[in-house]
């Protein structure tokens, strides 16, 4: 049939309109003009927005790092921890942005193993937000220690005391946990960026720009075997990461899940958290690209489409983790133990209640929302939803930290725990630190990856309409 | 306790001193090297103590070793070597000698551990007959007080410094100035004593100046019993309460376990008579009648809560059942009772007393007036317990001439110029309407001898700071009678003088020296053996044997009793309008003495668990009626007079009645006051409405709210245990019935989910464990104890409480404390949750667990458990730490490693129990100030140096000034490190004990390798000083220890034991015995209904097995489980 087609019709046949993908790139863009926009972010004048921006996330980081001094010369008493809620604000940030960390290897690698085409307008940033993020997060557990100048003891360093960790403590599973994600994340963001350092070189026009891109592309020429070594390099570390994006979070869930709190000592923990963390590193995404992408404009290349197929994503795992909030309950009342039945009552119902319910409305009821696809598309409500994630998923883990210690086993124990300034602006600080660097990265590094970009437009498609194989007339 | 040393008969040559004393002490070459050497050295002294102070002060200490104190300072680089070493001293090793603490009318006594010459610990002496080793909470905190450095530090005129002697000459002058005319104008305001020395000083004085006034005032008249019993006999006599002989006891307002003279005494025989072994033994019963929740309220069966004015009512009504005597009987018609109070309580109480003839005991608490203590010992008399349970005794008692009264009007009229103060701090605490401020400023010439620069401090011409009873000489009397001896264990720290050289002056004694005068003293009382070896051997046992006091037939006369009915009068029942006031006796800081002692003012109060503050404790309906809730401040108005203080609801307190706590509200000035612990803790003075009027209690308050609000910091927020069978009681009839009741409750009842080794039937573990690896061996090869090969064979360490005994007195906390170098942190630290106490004290009303009946907690049951470190088998903590800080030991112990701590707090979260403590800031460097806590970067210290820069150049210097950080080290146990911040903490079962006691063995037994230490040498800190002896610790390995034995009982629990952490300290369960023909009387205790109803249990064989079959043999196993 098909090729009585081609007989007919010499010419290459018009795909219906109805069968026509949805460009990845809008509007025909051709590959000079991807370049161009991209490149031109960083090469372009510093837009008023930028320092509107940076100035104050840089004063944060400021706060952060005061914040931080005071804690380490002071105690951490400085903060409204203490017996029985001996882990607060410290660890529902460090678990926050882990959790913020997931979406960037979760777009770059698995995304790339399931040949999700539209992930390259996103996956520079996202793995950018992933590093930032892990930065953010590896602040809490060093600093939430008393002894913070011995943070050390926890690798597994020969000494002269001869005493090696507890390898049975989940701590010290989350040490390398976090490492490990943490330089797998910095390996491939970097091996990703090498032939986009590689254009910013060719394009500098300075030397000193020159010569900074020059050595981070490593001799980057983009002959045939730099691309045959990238993309097999490329794929290594896909492989790598897929399996670090579960284990990292549900590890973190470890601290929790090993543990006999009741609230914590539940085994669906690790699924239920790398869920929540793909949610709230979505959100993340969304509230960072949405902007910038008006603000850069790069509506052509982070369509709405990206924005559309994201927020499902949010619904889906936000509809997995309201699963999960249902089923604890279920068994913690299937299971006939008091204990466990009065933690989970008593963060819906308790001194807590207000938590509890911020998170189920943030986390549950906000992404039901984008079952519809007007909503999924309007920029506005879908960056007002993607704070609440943010919010909400911050509050999950304040309420499975927090009303989980402060009523456990034994009543006279039982205490309310209230943050104090310091524990305020440390992590309000800790979002300086994280739009510092982000800004940072956008400022100075091509923000989306512009040889995968270009890679999924159709020029560059030999058997695309627009495609250059379309000269020849034949397959 | 130390050896006894060997009687020094052979003739003493002065190169021996230090064992020579008293010849020594005698001849005029000593003397002058004393005077020139130690006391005249005393105007340097009262400098701040600094580096060369404390060499001058260890080198008089190392001459005190030849006064009977074997002793050397030793300042922390700065070490003066013994030209010769006092015979029996190791450097290093703890010294222990014998000594008492002077209490009001009594004497706790005690044996006293000395590091190198500083006491560093307090316990009770149990050698002492009417003692079992046993302390309360003031002494055990009373070594912080040695080392006060706020203590009075200086003599002084008018306010001005002075040497010694020149404070000593003008006391002489003005000893002679009055014995011109016979001692009128002249008066003595002394505080209570049971010292034979001080009341032959006085009677001394007394011949000498014949028209002199000797008044005795204690703003609390805890001597309230012995006063009425010795007007009614006409003689002095002293009751002493044979606790445990007395099946049934009735409490008319006596806080005989928490607040009343002697608890420690009464807390051993009350717990007597509680602990039970099995279900057939008898336990007594107690009734209390009370209107605040006391602790002997919290330990009653039955408690009858009426306002503290309707005791007489109540005390009547009962009295008229049982004693013969128709103006009794007219009287309890004359009174009406409370509208709570039902006929039938009053009759089924007379009732039981009257069946138990002979072994019931009635007491009366010193709030009551005397027409209690009257019809008490009416009441006891027609019981015929005299003798039996009360025992009159012929205690030997010092004679006022006149109350403060007699003395205020003297010095108002002017009769009275010359007054003498010996301890006390009248201004404070001298009835509100004596305005005491002006009216003592009438006398020309004050004298005083205090503590503290305090209130009564600037209206005082001359003042003497006065040594602490570890620097003094003395003696006291014990409430058995026995003489027991005061001896120093360190040579006055800041030179202060006792009372027996004030008085000494004044009765024109030859030697000032109160060790001369106690021992002359001796010589009288020691009968025909007064003997230097009688000496030392009184002061070596610390006591003087066969001392007691003999009990005497108590003869009351007819018409003492009849006009002492006839006076009794009865107030008005409180209501909203007219509230009752009760001042009562705090249970941390006593009447405001302890104000400036940190351990006290934190030390979580028994009842409230509330710390560093005086509340205005009312009812649920009294806030309710006021519309008042925790926290808000209220204006008590009493008389005109007023107050603000902070509400606190409390449980069990009588409606409309309103407790207030005294000695808190107190301030320092310039010119007096309390120290800087002390320094505006608690919103009022409780003093400024107390007026002769109101001594106790008075009706006619009236309170008003401020609309302020005010933080207090509590330790226990949450007072119900929410149906959770933490503390597992029952009565005595279901005990009886079910005698395992304690192994069927919770979760562990239900199943036998531990997976078994088929072939040994215990529990399958994760790690092999010693203590089971051990008794797998034995089974193998017959192993036997000795010279074995493995260290966990020989000891494996637990712990009993039987919360059956525990009255909740909170001596085992303190005690902790000061063994384990436990720090204070502050209210606000506390208000923020950070209590560093190793072991506290747990207590749960019952009834606050239904809100839909809140009038339950109106009339609670109380439960109280001691909560510390249950060194678990399978730690939960152990686990999860990263570093390996936290791990088990051979011994069974799950130990710190403080050094390898990081601090993840990881081990607390994970800790079921939640006793593990963090330091959340350097706790031991905490100032004494407002500069608490503060970060270095941006604070000066007081001296103008940088913090940061200080801490740079040594970090273990501290902000405070140098000799106070001196101070506050002397307080430390050298055995137990002293942690820094950033670590976790908590207790250790002593293991530095357990560690001492397994040295001494091995060296004791040499190479015959018998290396394991017998039972009972080892005592923890907190069973030592437990007046219950709830708490028994020992090796589990050996069949025949108590605390295998207290194991094997039925009654052992282990809390949480469902989860399989298998601590080593198990509990013994509660029992209650609460009388069936009682109108409130209850077949379940009150939590354990909460717990059943929760459970939805009940049916299923009733109590403790409601679910679960607790008939099933094989739930049997599950059930045992605890015992491992």
């Amino acid at each position: 049939m098909a090729e009585v087609l081609i007989k007919d019709v010499p010419v290459v046949p018009r795909t219906p309109a109805e069968l026509e993908r949805i460009p990845l790139v809008r509007n025909r863009r051709s590959l000079g003009w991807v370049s161009d926009a991209i490149a031109g972010i960083v090469e372009g004048k510093t837009p008023a927005w930028w320092w509107m921006a940076f100035i104050p996330a840089f004063t944060l980081m400021i706060v952060c790092f005061s914040c931080i001094t005071y804690l380490m010369t002071t105690g951490v008493g400085v903060w409204g921890l203490m017996i029985p809620v001996a882990w607060a604000w410290d660890i529902t940030n460090f678990v926050f942005w882990i959790g913020i960390g997931h979406a960037g290897t979760l777009i770059s690698a698995i995304l790339f193993l399931l040949r999700q085409r539209w992930r390259t307008s996103i996956n520079r940033a996202a793995e950018a937000m992933t590093i930032f993020a892990v930065i953010c997060a590896g602040v809490f557990p060093l600093i939430h220690i008393g002894r913070i100048w011995l943070g050390w003891w926890l690798l597994p360093l020969p000494n002269a005391n001869s005493i090696w960790p507890q390898f049975r403590s989940p701590l010290l599973w989350d040490v390398f946990a976090v490492s490990t994600y943490f330089t797998v994340s910095l390996l491939f963001w970097y091996m990703g960026l090498i032939p986009d350092l590689a254009t910013m070189r060719d394009r500098a026009r300075t030397r000193i720009r020159k010569i900074l891109y020059g050595l981070g592309a490593l001799g980057w020429t983009g002959s045939n075997r730099h691309w045959s070594n990238y993309e097999k390099a490329y794929l290594i570390l896909a492989g790598l990461s897929t399996p670090l994006v579960l284990s990292v979070h549900s590890i973190v869930s470890f601290d929790f899940a090993v543990s006999q709190v009741p609230g914590w000592h539940t085994t669906i923990f690790p699924p239920y958290f790398v869920a929540g963390a793909i949610f709230s590193g979505f959100g993340m995404v969304l509230s960072l690209l949405v902007p910038l992408r008006t603000l850069c404009k790069l509506q052509d290349v982070i369509t709405v489409r990206h924005v559309d197929l994201m927020c499902k994503v949010i619904m889906a795992t936000g509809s997995m983790v309201g699963y999960a909030y249902g089923m604890e309950f279920f068994i913690a009342w299937y299971s006939g133990n008091p204990y466990e039945l009065y933690a989970f009552k008593n963060r819906a119902f308790g001194p807590y209640a207000w938590a509890y319910w911020t998170m189920i409305s943030c986390n549950v009821i906000c992404p039901q929302l984008f079952w519809s696809k007007t909503l999924r598309t309007n920029m506005v409500f879908v960056f007002i939803i993607s704070i609440f994630v943010n919010i909400g998923m911050w509050f999950e883990r304040f309420v499975i930290i927090v009303t989980s210690l402060h009523r456990d086993y034994i009543p006279s124990n039982w205490a309310y725990y209230r943050p104090t300034w310091v524990d305020i602006w440390t992590f309000i600080g800790t979002f300086g630190l994280f739009l510092t660097l982000f800004l940072l990265f956008m400022r100075f590094l091509p923000m989306i990856a512009i040889s995968e970009v270009k890679g999924v437009t159709p020029q560059a498609d030999p058997h695309h309409p627009l495609g250059g194989a379309k000269l020849g007339g034949q397959h | 306790m130390k050896t006894i040393p060997p009687p020094c008969s052979e003739p003493l040559s002065g190169q021996r001193y230090w064992r020579s004393l008293d010849q020594l002490a005698d001849s005029p070459e000593f003397q002058q090297w004393v005077e020139r050497e130690f006391p005249a050295g005393a105007s340097e002294f009262s400098d701040p103590i600094g580096r060369r102070h404390f060499i001058k002060i260890m080198s008089a200490s190392f001459l005190l070793a030849g006064l009977g104190v074997t002793g050397c300072r030793r300042p922390e680089e700065k070490i003066l070597p013994f030209g010769k070493a006092p015979e029996n001293f190791i450097h290093g090793v703890a010294q222990f000698y014998a000594t008492a603490m002077p209490t009001r009318g009594s004497a706790i006594p005690l044996v006293v551990k000395a590091h190198d010459g500083r006491p560093t610990k307090i316990e009770g002496n149990k050698d002492h007959p009417d003692s079992n080793g046993a302390t309360d909470t003031f002494a055990q905190a009373s070594i912080l007080g040695l080392y006060d450095p706020d203590r009075s530090q200086r003599f002084t005129k008018g306010g001005n410094e002075v040497p010694r002697e020149q404070a000593f000459d003008a006391l002489k002058q003005l000893a002679a100035a009055v014995a011109a005319n016979g001692g009128a104008g002249l008066a003595f305001l002394v505080e209570r004593s049971s010292s034979p020395s001080r009341a032959r000083l006085r009677d001394l004085i007394m011949q000498k100046f014949s028209k002199a006034q000797w008044i005795i005032y204690e703003p609390l008249h805890l001597e309230m019993n012995r006063t009425v019993a010795g007007n009614l006999a006409g003689q002095p006599l002293s009751p002493y309460y044979k606790l445990d002989a007395a099946k049934v006891i009735l409490s008319l307002d006596c806080d005989f376990i928490g607040s009343e003279q002697d608890t420690y005494i009464h807390c051993r025989n009350y717990a007597r008579g509680r602990k039970i072994t099995k279900p057939t033994d008898t336990m007594n019963r107690l009734y209390s009648v009370e209107g605040l929740l006391t602790q002997t309220g919290m330990n009653a069966d039955h408690r009858l809560r009426v306002p503290t004015t309707s005791a007489l009512a109540v005390t009547a009504a009962i009295a008229a059942q049982i004693v013969d005597n128709p103006q009794v009987k007219a009287l309890a018609g004359k009174f009406a009772l409370p509208s709570n109070v039902k006929q039938e309580w009053i009759v089924e109480c007379a009732n039981d007393l009257k069946a138990n003839q002979g072994a019931s005991l009635v007491m009366a608490g010193y709030r009551q007036p005397g027409a209690v203590h009257v019809l008490a010992n009416l009441i006891n008399a027609a019981l015929q317990n005299n003798g039996k349970t009360v025992l009159f005794l012929n205690t030997p008692q010092e004679a006022a001439t006149g109350t403060i009264t007699d003395l205020a009007n003297g010095l108002r009229n002017g009769q009275v110029n010359t007054l003498v103060v010996l301890g006390g701090n009248p201004v404070l605490n001298a009835p509100a309407d004596f305005d005491w401020k002006t009216l003592q400023r009438r006398a020309q010439n004050i004298v005083r001898l205090g503590y503290y620069e305090d209130e009564t401090f600037p209206i005082t011409d001359w003042h003497f700071p006065m040594a602490h009873y570890l620097e003094s000489w003395g003696d006291a009397r014990t409430a058995d009678g026995t003489l027991v001896a005061i001896q120093p264990l360190i040579a006055p720290l800041f030179g202060g003088v006792t009372e027996l050289e004030v008085l000494g002056v004044f009765a024109g004694l030859q030697s000032l020296r109160p060790y001369d005068i106690a021992r002359e003293t001796f010589g009288l009382l020691a009968g025909g053996d007064s003997s230097d070896v009688a000496w030392k051997k009184f002061l070596h046992n610390g006591f003087l044997a066969n001392s007691a006091a003999a009990p005497v037939n108590a003869a009351f006369a007819p018409d003492k009793i009849t006009s002492a009915l006839n006076s009794a009068a009865a107030a008005d029942l409180p209501a909203k309008e007219k509230l009752e006031i009760v001042f009562q006796r705090d249970y941390k800081i006593d009447d405001g003495r302890y104000n400036n002692n940190g351990w006290l003012q934190e030390l979580p109060d028994p009842i409230t668990k509330t710390v560093w503050d005086g509340l205005v404790l009312v009812s649920r309906v009294t806030a309710a009626d006021y519309g008042v809730v925790n926290d808000d401040v209220v204006e008590i108005e009493l008389n005109g007079r007023k107050i603000q203080g902070p509400i606190w609801i409390q449980p069990g307190l009588a409606d409309y009645s309103v407790s207030l706590a005294l000695g808190y509200g107190r301030q320092r000035s310039s010119t007096g006051g309390t120290g800087r612990v002390g320094d505006k803790v608690g919103l009022y003075n409780g003093y400024d409405l107390r007026t002769t009027a109101s001594e106790h209690a008075a009706v006619g308050g009236k309170l008003r709210r401020t609309g302020a609000v005010y933080k207090v910091a509590c330790t226990q927020e949450h007072g119900s245990m929410e149906g959770r069978p933490i503390i597992r009681e029952a009565t005595l009839e279901q005990f009886k019935k079910k005698p395992d009741f304690a192994k069927n409750m919770d979760l562990e009842s239900h199943s036998d989910y531990v997976p078994k080794d088929p072939k040994t039937g215990f529990p399958v573990m994760i790690y092999e464990h010693p203590y089971k690896g051990f008794e797998l061996r034995k089974g193998q090869s017959g192993v036997k104890l000795t010279g074995l090969k493995f260290a966990s064979d020989i000891h494996q360490w637990g712990m009993s409480i039987d919360l059956n005994a525990c009255v909740g007195c909170s001596s085992c906390v303190l005690a902790c404390q000061s063994e384990n170098n436990v720090p204070i942190v502050g209210k606000e630290q506390v208000y923020r949750n950070r209590e560093m106490h190793w072991l506290r004290i747990d207590r749960y009303f019952s009834g606050a667990y239904d809100r839909a009946k809140p009038q339950l907690i109106d009339d609670p049951q109380v439960v109280n458990q001691p909560m510390l470190c249950q060194h678990c088998e399978n730690a939960p903590c152990e686990s999860v730490c990263p570093v390996n800080a936290t791990v088990h030991d051979e011994e069974g112990l799950n130990v710190m490693a403080y050094n390898r701590c990081v601090g993840t707090r990881y081990c607390s979260n994970n800790c079921p129990y939640k006793v593990r403590r963090f330091n959340f800031f350097d706790y031991n460097k905490r100032q004494l100030g407002p500069k608490l806590y503060k970060n270095p970067i941006t604070t000066v210290g007081d001296d103008g140096k940088w913090e940061l820069a200080r801490w740079w150049n040594d970090p273990a210097s501290s902000s405070r000034p140098e000799d106070e950080w001196e101070l506050s080290k002397l307080v430390k146990n050298p055995d137990v490190t002293v942690r820094m911040r950033g670590v976790m903490e908590k207790c250790t079962f002593c293991v530095q004990r357990i560690e001492g006691a397994k040295i001494a063995q091995k060296v004791k037994v040499g190479q015959s390798g018998d290396v394991r230490v017998p039972d009972g040498v080892i005592t923890p800190a907190c069973a030592q000083a437990c007046p219950a002896e709830a708490i028994v610790f020992g090796n589990m390995l050996d069949p025949n220890s108590r605390v295998s034995q207290l194991k094997r009982q039925e009654r052992d629990y282990t809390v949480l034991g469902f989860l399989d952490t298998r601590p080593r300290l198990t509990y013994l369960a509660r029992l209650r015995n609460p009388n069936p023909k009682m109108p409130d009387y209850y077949e379940t205790p009150l939590n354990i209904a909460e717990y059943e109803k929760r459970e939805g249990g009940g049916e299923g064989g009733g109590y403790g097995g409601g679910h679960g079959e607790p008939n099933n043999p094989e739930a049997k196993p599950a059930a045992e489980k605890g015992i491992h």
